[in-house]
């Protein structure tokens, strides 16, 4: 076990979220935003003081759970958590669905629980709270097509987190400890027990990092949640994933090949995209697959560029969707097909996306060139080529759709005489505080090199890598113009790997709803009939006798007092499965409080 | 000045010229460039990154419609029916 030391300095930041959350729905008007800022910029400042360490341990049954497991690695990670927070807060600060608030709330608490977990228990427990939570990001979309999302999203999760949860069972059996630890997978297909557990566990992580086959959940969800979920969306769930597979699998082979073929994918998909919420979040798998790949590689300078360019992604793919969000807000639609001409009624809108794809596509002075090219480099460094090429032709693709194919169709293209203006002022200043991270981490990027788990003298700033760098942006312009033609959107939608199950859905109902039910009901039911329940019925006859004699006068008082009972549960039966989820979720909430807290 | 006349300005024949000079300024500024640490043998070619970049545009944009095209690019309503 870990020297374990108290000291007053550390406040677990979840608390802020998770126990802060529930007095918004107390609050009203500017009382409950300035409520709502202030408790994000605590947890932010919680993580400032936090000294490396480990916290907040508790036994519980025969368990160690350790809650702060603070060293460079978790505060990285929770340094851009909690930053992330206080911008998302502030983007949505004027959304006045307490529901949606405290959704978001639970996502970040959730995300930063899972960061400072010590042990797979722990992790596991945040692990679901992130989905649980931000489900509600999509639902309270209210429209048909979310809750149907919701629910996919859902399935795809919960099926992720028993997977995990299967590993580390497996895990603990073995080895008696469920203290997080590096515990790599080597190899195609597990040969033993050992590696089953590390299989189990690299899945279950590799289902929320959205890695295909199992990443069709991300574009299929972060398009249908709300204008301000979709900003959270994008920043906690793949990242967290990309977070534990550095601390538990970082070094596994199969990473790299997984995340190149990610990197290539989400580019392709991007090409056919006519949603712009929806090409962003095929590059956030994109995006995404630059860390896999270097958490595979698990050198040092690939650890290093996988942390910073998380970092640097959550902040520029959250001014992304923060600048998309607002067309959705302002204008109803993001689909390029039906918008064009904007840069005449939300000019300023467009600068923030602009510096937003900019960013990720690496440019000199924005943020991704800082992350991007050190992650990149690292793979120069192995001389792994067939994977930098690859990753490099990515580069490409990130640029031709973020950086000019969303501004492009969105605010220029074919002017569709579209009444646009500008955002309220609140998703406006979270958005220039975006922007201004992104240029600001591309020009002095010392301090994230500070913030990264291992001493770094990596210069991105080289003649060399600057002209190789404007070189592939630039004449990838060249070819975008080029080929524009072929580049305008249609209304579609592209099959994914999800197309498997959602269709095996479809049979499955056909299946029930046909053939099982007419045998059911012609042959099943009159066999039962005549062989049980007939009989069943007579000896019920007899025993009614007895009963309505005897029984009966105890019975009635306890029925009046079951009447009276329902009638009160009745109110929380809603028939909603969103409203059992959120009351199991509370109930589980209160009970860890109990099982931890009180002993 | 307006945020919208300067935006107008990137808009005119005269800034597209301008680009076409840039892109050929970059090319060539590339030839003398120092090359300290060579990974592969595109690391030695000035320009190499010029091509790469206008190549790779092109197939992925080509090579992801034709993708689309077999099949993967749907009506909207097809889930739905």
């Amino acid at each position: 076990m870990k020297n374990i030391t108290m000291s007053e300095m550390f406040i677990h930041p979840s608390v802020f979220f998770i126990l802060g959350g529930l007095i918004i729905p107390f609050l009203r008007g500017r009382a409950k935003q300035s409520y709502m800022l202030v408790v994000a910029l605590l947890a932010f400042l919680a993580v400032l003081i936090m000294p490396h360490g480990t916290y907040g341990v508790y036994e519980f049954l025969e368990w160690q759970l350790t809650f702060g497991n603070v060293d460079k690695l978790s505060k990285a990670f929770a340094y851009i958590f909690s930053i992330m927070g206080v911008i998302g807060i502030i983007y949505s600060i004027h959304v006045d669905n307490d529901g949606e608030i405290l959704a978001a709330f639970y996502y970040v608490g959730g995300a930063l629980g899972v960061t400072l977990a010590g042990d797979f228990l722990t992790l596991f427990l945040f692990w679901e709270i992130m989905a649980f939570s931000s489900v509600f990001l999509i639902w309270y979309r209210k429209s048909e097509f979310s809750v149907e999302v919701g629910f996919r999203y859902l399935l795809w999760h919960v099926t992720g987190g028993l997977i995990l949860l299967a590993g580390i069972i497996i895990k603990y059996n073995l080895s008696g400890d469920l203290t997080i630890n590096h515990f790599p997978f080597h190899g195609w297909w597990p040969a033993d027990l050992q590696s089953l557990a590390s299989f189990l566990i690299i899945i279950g992580f590799i289902i929320n990092a959205a890695v295909p086959p199992f990443g069709a959940w991300l574009p299929d969800a972060y398009p249908a949640a709300t204008v301000t979920g979709a900003v959270f969306m994008s920043a906690f769930t793949t990242k967290t994933a990309v977070y534990a597979l550095i601390r538990v699998c970082a070094g596994s082979e199969i990473l790299i090949i997984l995340g190149v073929v990610m990197a290539i994918y989400g580019v392709v998909y991007a090409v056919l995209e006519n949603d712009a919420r929806r090409l962003l979040a095929y590059h956030i798998i994109s995006q995404v697959g630059y860390m896999v790949a270097g958490v595979g590689l698990g050198t040092q300078m690939a650890i290093n560029g996988v942390v910073a360019h998380a970092f640097c992604h959550i902040l520029y793919k959250s001014l992304l969707f923060m600048g998309t969000g607002s067309v959705l807000y302002m204008v109803g639609t993001t689909k390029l097909t039906e918008l064009g001409g904007l840069y005449k009624t939300m000019p300023r809108t467009m600068i923030y996306t602009i510096i937003g794809g900019l960013s990720i596509s690496a440019f000199p002075l924005f943020s991704g060139f800082v992350s991007k090219s050190m992650t990149v480099a690292a793979f120069g460094e192995e001389h792994l080529t067939w994977a930098f090429l690859l990753l490099m032709l990515a580069s490409a693709g990130t640029f031709l759709h973020t950086g000019l194919k969303i501004p492009y169709f969105i605010w220029f293209g074919k002017d569709r005489g579209i009444k646009g203006k500008e955002p309220p002022w609140n998703m406006e200043l979270a958005m220039i505080i975006g922007s201004l991270f992104c240029i600001g981490l591309g020009v002095f990027y010392q301090p994230l090199y500070l913030l990264l788990p291992y001493a770094t003298n990596f210069k991105p700033y080289t003649l060399y890598h600057i002209s190789e760098t404007l070189q592939l942006l630039l004449f990838t312009q060249l070819g975008f113009f080029f080929l524009i033609k072929k580049l305008w959107c249609e209304n579609s939608i592209s099959l994914d790997t999800d197309w498997l199950p959602r269709k095996c859905a479809k049979v499955l109902m056909w299946f029930t709803n046909k053939p099982l039910s007419k045998l059911e009901y012609n042959y099943i039911g009159e066999l039962y009939e005549f062989i049980i329940q007939k009989p069943i019925m007579r000896v019920a006859y007899y025993f009614m006798k007895i009963d309505t004699v005897v029984v009966d006068g105890t019975i009635n008082g306890l029925g009046k007092l079951a009447m009276t009972c329902s009638q009160k549960i009745q109110n929380v039966q809603s028939g909603k499965i969103q409203h059992y989820a959120m009351i199991m979720l509370a109930g589980v909430i209160v009970l860890i409080i109990i099982g931890v807290v009180l002993p | 000045m307006s945020l919208l006349k300067i935006i107008e300005i990137f808009r005119t024949k005269i800034m597209k010229r301008i680009s076409y000079a840039a892109l050929i300024l970059i090319i060539l500024i590339d030839f003398f460039i120092p090359r300290h640490e060579i990974h592969f043998f595109g690391d030695g070619i000035p320009g190499f990154w010029s091509l790469f970049g206008f190549v790779a545009c092109i197939l992925i944009i080509l090579i992801s419609k034709w993708i689309g095209y077999l099949g993967i690019m749907q009506d909207e309503k097809y889930y739905n029916e």
